[in-house]
């Protein structure tokens, strides 16, 4: 058929509204504006925003749910019925893929864009790669055989399944690559961005869940005796969970919150750029109070007085539980305790300190990776290697800030015992660390949790471990729907 | 209402040819026969000049047989109705008047010289004139499955839109929906072609469009509705779902006529029959207990009815009034409308204000005409589900309460653990506001260049301006809600479609030979622009409200965008018609559309069908059967329903990140959303084979139609894997096959002969959806509860099995899988027990099955109309039967592993009363709650009395005492009387999601409606 080219003019008509793939990612800035995108995957509900908060805080024995949404709270209790659970599962499964795609995109567009300072493109190339690492890392922790995905997918791709060494694997290329290419420091206008020392810090992280210590003291070293330690250092406790002070020494790698955007989370304009997580963990009748602490972890506090008989200062910025008010005169949200005896909530990264009230737009940073963490991980890979006296003064500096006497004074029956030391060390780390979304990699990293008997330790500290299945429940089930639409998985063991 | 088509010249150089053949024809009954005996006439009696004129409402009736009963005398009437006969007995004979569409009339001579007739049209008129699309054809010559809906029965029912009045009313279409203020229906013709969408085509007055819920149903002179291919091919790449074309009303010969109607109608929910807070506490104490939970301190003093506070009686009012008139040179219609309802939820409403203004002036071979339409639509929207929120708050809680920003009661922590929302207070604390001022009308011109070619231009042009407005005042309506300030939304959007026509019809008839063949070309550009502004913190007002502007408040948000759609078509249509025994009927559309990358832009759409008038056949001896039509077809449509540039991938620039020490706003940019380059056309296929028939002098007629249709390159959105980190929704791609086919069969007996006239029309429809295939080379694809897998109906119904409840430790210990395994060792007593359909000793996700459909078997209507003297009675049933859904509100209802109100009435098990379905209650977890089961599952079949009514029409002669012409008082129901086993508010509920179409996830439910209508005019 013929028709007029005139016609054929108006059956093209270009999108109005946005470039196409096609037109973008030509210039440097495009490169700038592709890795910035990975950040704002932090600000999803299936990510730093919301949810991962639940599986990393709630799931292990520092937190739980008694949420009256019963799904919900089952799966802060190892009660997986309907593996499609969106809040629970397929949101944060989902948001992990879609931040690799943002990766994906940057590692196969960028190199072919022309860059007048080279050193910018391999700065660009370093963070796409240190951040799906990063993305790897957690899908490591939370499902351990995830598929993984290093090439921009078409609909009908169906990547292959991957077993758990294969992804920490993954997450070591990328950081090692990154490591080099990242800046030691950025300029004040990029602080925020991942430096060498946070590529290195991950990299120990990945490294210590694997147990292999000596790669993981090696990668620490940067932060600790090598070139990096110049810029880290501890501060002021509280500093490291509130919106001022924010990207301090202390800070090794942190997500950068704002509450300039009050809309819905998303890819539209003008998302949220806010934490949700105050809302769900704020006391009831404050916030969603879909999760809190378990009140053990104030009697661990309580446990050892500083060196001046005072009660330990971290628990002040911990917890909100029936004693603040009388051990610090500090009032929750402005009201005097009004729940539960036995009850705990998080305090961490909370307003309380600002305002009486919570919203879905939290602007306070979230400290990843800390440098107090580093060092007690140090210490933990110095122990491993045998080097325990070594891994001492590591702890103590930790513990002095909280005005605590030398590991050794306080407890001199550990001495060089490596078992002892560790033991010691899980307490240091939960009274340190304590709703950091640390202790359900612990946890796995310490063996705690693959032995009926670990089990029934944990258990009774967080009752919600009676659930919990040996060789099952360590990991999550992949989301039922995508073990059922691609044909190459296989459902984690178990499930 | 009905026109008639004046017959084409040629008639008797046929019947000559006929003569010539001397042809004889059988002695009684066939219908058209004695047409064919004019020049027969050949006796030696005595003979007596018999002449007359036969008409339809005064209006002359061109080719009626007339024979004499008994002989093989014959006549028929000429271009002006008037026939003559030579009668050789006119004291004794009886004179037959037949006519195809009519009642056959028998009136003794009785010795008249001048014997003039009335012939009254049967209930299906065949003479009526079937809009079918850039012109028209009589019923009796329609090769396609189009089904003519009488507008009569549209506008007795009191209905928003124009789909929600359709139902029951024809075979093949299947409407759900209405019931809230404002709400649009879901129409779905002959099953589902694809995924994206059943909504068929509306073509007002040529103009592709919406008659959506801005439409005023009173402005309409007819509605067809075309089904299948042949019919709807001529509208191409746009019909696969059907069209649906309507045609407003214009002036009539005459003086001004003045036409009044007003409706007055009261509207009532179906309720839950909840638990009050006596029983209440009883079953939610028993939950807490059972899990040894310590239980919550209910507020016994409290006795809230929610559904009291939460619905009312509705009402709508809805008044017409139109006037109109012609002469031969010109013809005008003008009408005015006013609608509104109040709804049944409190703080629901909708009004709606209408101005027509249909003209039209001839001079010579020259027409120009225009129909415009301004409509103004306001609807005060429903703020969260209230169907739901009513069983989410418990009866313990009060709906103020003082304490709380904002007084409003709700969910408590230690009194009410419930994050359900207070109806009442959301419906207070937010305003939701949708208006949209609409300008809908075309242009038009003819030109007679021939009498038998005519050129016609159609400008058409549609506008509509969007206003939404979204308040959020200072206050909470749930538990441990985040706080927010007084929030203003507003939303402007304005879409436009321009549409430019040229058509040429050639219209003419060589001996026998009939032909209608019409050339056409379109261009059609529709645009969409929308912007919005959001603010927080606006400024109360003294009075308790607020100033609801965007100038007030702080931290602005905006955004905008615009879309633009071309589309380009050229098509045809060739009618042929031997001696209305064989019509042949040929369509071809070809459209080009934007949507599709260069490669695929272009579509052609063919089509072809015949009929065959057996009953003309010299061989057809069946002296009982009237008439009898055979059809076939076969033609091919397409569908393009996707958005406006989804073949192209883009790039989504709105991602921001706070980055640096003074946290400085950067901007990201990157594919959120993967898109398929290589999209195309979607194409159904579609077979029809039919029939019409009219027996026992046309007083039984039978319709029947059989299809089969296959819809290839499905555009879908069909879902992606996880791992491709796709989002913002899934693209769409070619990627799937459906079949459908069905059966529809509508009969109607009627007897007009008495005072007492009565019709029965009973309609029956079956279908069947099959996935031949998937998309991405897949078997199968999950959603919700459902999974649509190759060679099945879409959307199965896919969960575990319950197999009753265990009564001891006994039943417990003893359900064991084939390897002596425990299957549910965790189980107590009153606990459900589920099949393990893989024998693996365990019930996990692998146990789910196949258990149902949610698709009904067949649907029938059945509609009965009878009058007597100045009353009028009429009664439409409508009955779905055999379809599987899921009681979405009773999964919530019964559950107790959450805080809701519960079933009046329910049993849960206990030792002490163990002969009951629903297992012992168990708060705080979902052990016995699950969702995924086939507990929830109901038989969904239904019969409804969706509409009676009764008329009186005040006689004439007292109305003529004031002027008036006539006036009809209706006193009339719907949805009156509902016969089902479904235990939820409406078994006639609907679900958006193709995948999830028997869900009832607390849809709306239809309301019953009683109303007062008056008509009159003078």
């Amino acid at each position: 058929m013929s028709v007029p080219s005139c016609k054929k003019d108006l059956l093209n008509q270009d999108n109005p509204n946005t470039l196409t793939v096609e037109q973008f990612w030509k210039t440097e800035s495009d490169a700038q504006k592709g890795v910035n995108a990975i950040y704002a995957m932090s600000f999803q509900s299936g990510s730093w925003a919301r949810w991962i908060y639940f599986r990393l805080d709630l799931t292990s024995d520092e937190g739980f749910s008694n949420s009256p949404w019963a799904e919900l709270a089952d799966w802060t209790r190892f009660q997986y019925i309907n593996y499609n659970f969106w809040e629970g599962n397929v949101n944060t499964y989902r948001d992990t893929y879609k931040a690799i795609f943002r990766c994906n995109q940057v590692l196969t567009y960028v190199p072919e864009i022309p860059f007048t300072d080279e050193t910018k493109k391999t700065q660009t190339l370093a963070q796409a790669k240190f951040l799906r690492a990063f993305y790897y890392y957690y899908a490591a922790i939370l499902w351990e055989n995830f598929p993984i995905v290093t090439e921009l997918q078409n609909p009908t791709d169906l990547p292959n399944k991957s077993t758990l060494s294969e992804v920490w694997s993954q997450v070591e290329k990328d950081l090692i690559e990154a490591s080099a290419d990242l800046p030691e420091q950025w300029a004040s206008s990029e602080v925020g961005r991942p430096t060498k020392g946070a590529a290195q810090a991950l990299l120990g992280k990945a490294y210590m869940q694997q147990h292999k210590w000596n790669e993981a003291k090696t990668a620490f070293d940067y932060l600790v005796t090598g070139a990096g330690k110049g810029y880290y250092g501890l501060v002021n406790y509280q500093d490291n969970f509130r919106a001022e002070n924010e990207n301090n020494k202390e800070s090794v790698f942190e997500i950068q919150f704002s509450d300039a955007n009050k809309t819905a989370e998303g890819d539209g304009p003008s998302s949220n750029m806010g934490s949700n997580r105050s809302q769900f963990f704020a006391p009831r009748s404050i916030g969603w109070s879909d999760g809190q602490a378990r009140n053990w972890i104030i009697a661990e506090f309580k446990k050892e007085k500083t060196i001046n008989g005072q009660i330990d200062p971290r628990l002040r910025y911990t917890l909100f539980y029936p004693g603040l008010e009388a051990d610090f005169g500090d009032k929750t949200y402005g009201r005097s305790w009004a729940w539960n005896a036995d009850e705990a909530w998080f305090k961490k990264y909370s307003r309380d300190y600002m305002r009486n009230n919570e919203d879905y737009f939290n602007q306070i940073n979230n400290r990843v990776i800390r440098y107090a963490d580093v060092l007690l991980m140090y210490a933990e890979a110095l122990n491993e290697l045998g080097s325990t006296a070594q891994a001492y003064q590591y702890v103590n500096t930790v513990r002095t800030r909280a005005n605590l006497a030398g590991l050794a004074l306080a407890y001199p029956a550990i001495g060089t015992n490596k078992d002892l030391f560790r033991e010691r060390l899980k307490t240091e780390r939960s009274l340190e660390l304590c709703g950091e979304s640390v202790r359900w990699a612990d946890l796995k990293r310490w063996g705690d949790l693959d032995t009926q008997e670990g089990v029934n330790k944990v258990a009774l500290r967080d009752p919600d471990f009676k659930n919990f299945v040996v060789g099952k429940n360590i990991r999550l089930p992949l989301p039922q729907v995508e073990v059922e639409n691609n044909t190459n998985l296989v459902q984690n063991p178990n499930y | 209402m009905k026109k008639l088509l004046p017959q084409r010249q040629g008639f008797t150089s046929c019947l000559k040819f006929f003569n010539k053949r001397n042809f004889k024809g059988p002695k009684t009954c066939f219908i058209f026969c004695s047409l064919l005996f004019l020049f027969c006439s050949s006796s030696a009696f005595a003979q007596v000049a018999v002449t007359g004129t036969v008409t339809a409402n005064t209006e002359p009736l061109i080719g009626v047989g007339v024979h004499i009963k008994g002989t093989t005398i014959s006549s028929m009437t000429d271009k002006n109705g008037k026939y003559s006969l030579t009668v050789p007995n006119p004291a004794s004979s009886v004179l037959v008047f037949t006519y195809i569409g009519f009642i056959t009339r028998e009136l003794p001579l009785k010795n008249r010289p001048v014997l003039n007739v009335n012939l009254v049209e049967t209930a299906t008129n065949l003479n009526e004139v079937v809009v079918v699309g850039y012109g028209s054809q009589r019923k009796k010559d329609l090769t396609g499955a189009i089904s003519i809906v009488k507008t009569g029965d549209i506008q007795k029912r009191q209905a928003t839109t124009v789909a929600e009045s359709l139902q029951g009313l024809a075979t093949g279409i299947r409407v759900r929906g209405g019931g809230q203020p404002g709400s649009e229906a879901q129409i779905q013709i002959r099953g589902l072609k694809n995924f994206s969408g059943t909504n068929p085509l509306y073509v007002v007055d040529g103009l592709v469009t919406s008659a959506n819920r801005d439409f005023n149903s009173a402005d309409i002179e007819s509605i067809q509705i075309l089904k299948d291919a042949s019919a709807a091919a001529i509208y191409g790449s746009r019909a696969a779902n059907g069209v649906i074309i309507i045609t407003t009303k214009q002036g009539r010969e005459g003086p001004m006529k003045i036409a009044f109607s007003g409706k007055s109608s009261v509207q009532t929910m179906p309720r839950y029959d909840l638990a009050e807070t006596e029983e209440f506490s009883r079953l939610n104490y028993m939950a807490y207990d059972n899990s040894n939970t310590p239980r919550q301190n209910l507020d016994l003093d409290i006795n809230t009815n929610w559904q009291d506070e939460t619905f009312r009686t509705g009402n709508t009012q809805d008044y017409n009034m139109s006037f109109s008139g012609a002469n031969k040179d010109g013809s005008y219609y003008v009408s005015g409308g006013y609608f509104k309802n109040k709804g049944t939820v409190i703080s629901t409403d909708f009004n709606r204000l209408n101005f027509r203004v249909n003209t039209k002036g001839t001079k010579g071979i020259f027409t120009i005409g225009e129909n415009l339409a301004i409509s103004n639509a306001k609807n005060n929207e429903m703020s969260g589900n209230p169907i739901i929120d009513v069983f989410r708050m418990l009866p313990t809680i009060p709906v103020y309460d003082a304490s709380h920003a904002g007084g409003y009661g709700y969910g408590d922590e230690a009194k009410a653990r419930t994050f359900g929302t207070n109806p009442v207070a959301i419906a207070d604390l937010e305003d939701r506001i949708n208006e949209n001022l609409r300008l809908r009308g075309n242009l038009y011109t003819e030109l007679q260049l021939l009498p038998s070619l005519k050129y016609r231009f159609n400008l058409g042009y549609e506008t509509s301006n969007d206003h939404y407005s979204y308040l959020r005042k200072d206050g909470s309506w749930t538990l441990n809600q985040s706080y927010d300030p007084a929030i203003i939304n507003q939303n402007r959007g304005q879409s436009s479609t321009v549409l430019a026509e040229n058509t040429l019809t050639f219209n003419e008839k060589f001996g026998q030979h009939a032909f209608n063949v019409i050339a056409g070309q379109s261009y059609q550009k529709d645009n969409y622009a929308q912007l919005w502004g959001t603010k927080r913190n606006i400024l109360a007002n003294p009075s308790g409200g607020y100033y609801d502007v965007l100038d007030q408040g702080n931290e602005p948000q905006t955004g905008g965008y615009k879309n633009r759609v071309d589309l380009i078509s050229y098509f045809g249509r060739f009618e042929y018609n031997y001696a209305d025994r064989y019509l042949l009927n040929g369509v071809f559309r070809t459209d080009g559309v934007s949507r599709f990358g260069v490669d695929n832009k272009f579509g052609a759409f063919p089509s072809i069908s015949g009929a065959w008038r057996i009953s003309q056949e010299k061989f057809f001896k069946a002296s009982w059967i009237d008439d009898l039509k055979l059809r076939a077809n076969y033609g091919t449509l397409g569908s393009s329903n996707i958005g406006p540039y989804d073949y192209i991938a883009f790039i989504n620039t709105f991602s921001t990140i706070p980055m640096g020490q003074s946290q400085t706003i950067q901007q990201g940019s990157t594919q959120v959303k993967l898109s398929n380059e290589d999209l195309r056309w979607e194409e159904v296929t579609q077979q029809n084979y039919g029939f019409d028939a009219a027996f026992l002098k046309n007083k039984l007629t039978v319709t029947a139609e059989y299809f089969i249709s296959k819809t290839k390159d499905v555009l879908i959105e069909y879902p992606l894997l996880i791992s491709t980190g796709n989002d913002g929704g899934n693209p769409f791609v070619n990627g799937a096959t459906l079949g459908n086919r069905g059966f529809e069969l509508t009969t109607t007996y009627q007897d007009n002969s008495r005072l007492f006239k009565y019709n029965i029309t009973a309609n029956f429809t079956t279908l069947n959806n099959k996935v031949i295939n998937l998309g991405y080379n897949k078997n199968r694809t999950f959603v919700g509860n459902t999974v649509t897998e190759v060679g099945s109906p879409i959307g199965m119904w896919y969960m575990l099995q319950t197999d009753g409840l265990f009564q001891n430790t006994n039943d417990v210990s003893n359900y064991k899988n084939s390897q002596g395994v425990v299957v549910q060792p965790g189980a107590m007593p009153g606990d459900i027990r589920f099949k393990d359909n893989n024998d693996d000793g365990a019930i996990t996700n692998a146990d789910k099955v196949v258990v149902g459909s949610p698709w009904a078997d067949y649907e029938m209507g059945l509609n009965f109309g009878a009058s007597y003297k100045g009353f009028e009675f009429t009664m439409d049933w409508f009955g779905s039967f055999g379809s599987t859904v899921f009681n979405g509100p009773k999964s919530v209802l019964n559950m107790f592993s959450d805080n809701s109100n519960y079933l009046a009435g329910v049993q849960p098990w206990t030792p002490e009363n163990p002969n009951t379905d629903v297992p012992r209650a168990y708060y705080g977890s979902t052990i016995n709650s699950r969702g995924d089961t086939d507990r929830w599952l109901e038989d969904g079949s239904f019969a409804r009395l969706k509409y009676i009514g009764i008329s009186y029409n005040i006689p004439k002669k007292l109305m003529s005492k004031i002027s008036f012409s006539n006036a009809q008082i209706t006193l009339s129901a719907q949805n009156l009387i509902t016969i089902t086993k479904y235990t939820g508010l409406d078994p006639e509920f609907s679900n958006s999601s193709i995948f999830e179409k028997g869900y009832d996830f607390g849809a709306f439910p239809n309301l019953r409606t009683v109303s007062l209508g008056l008509q009159f005019g003078f």
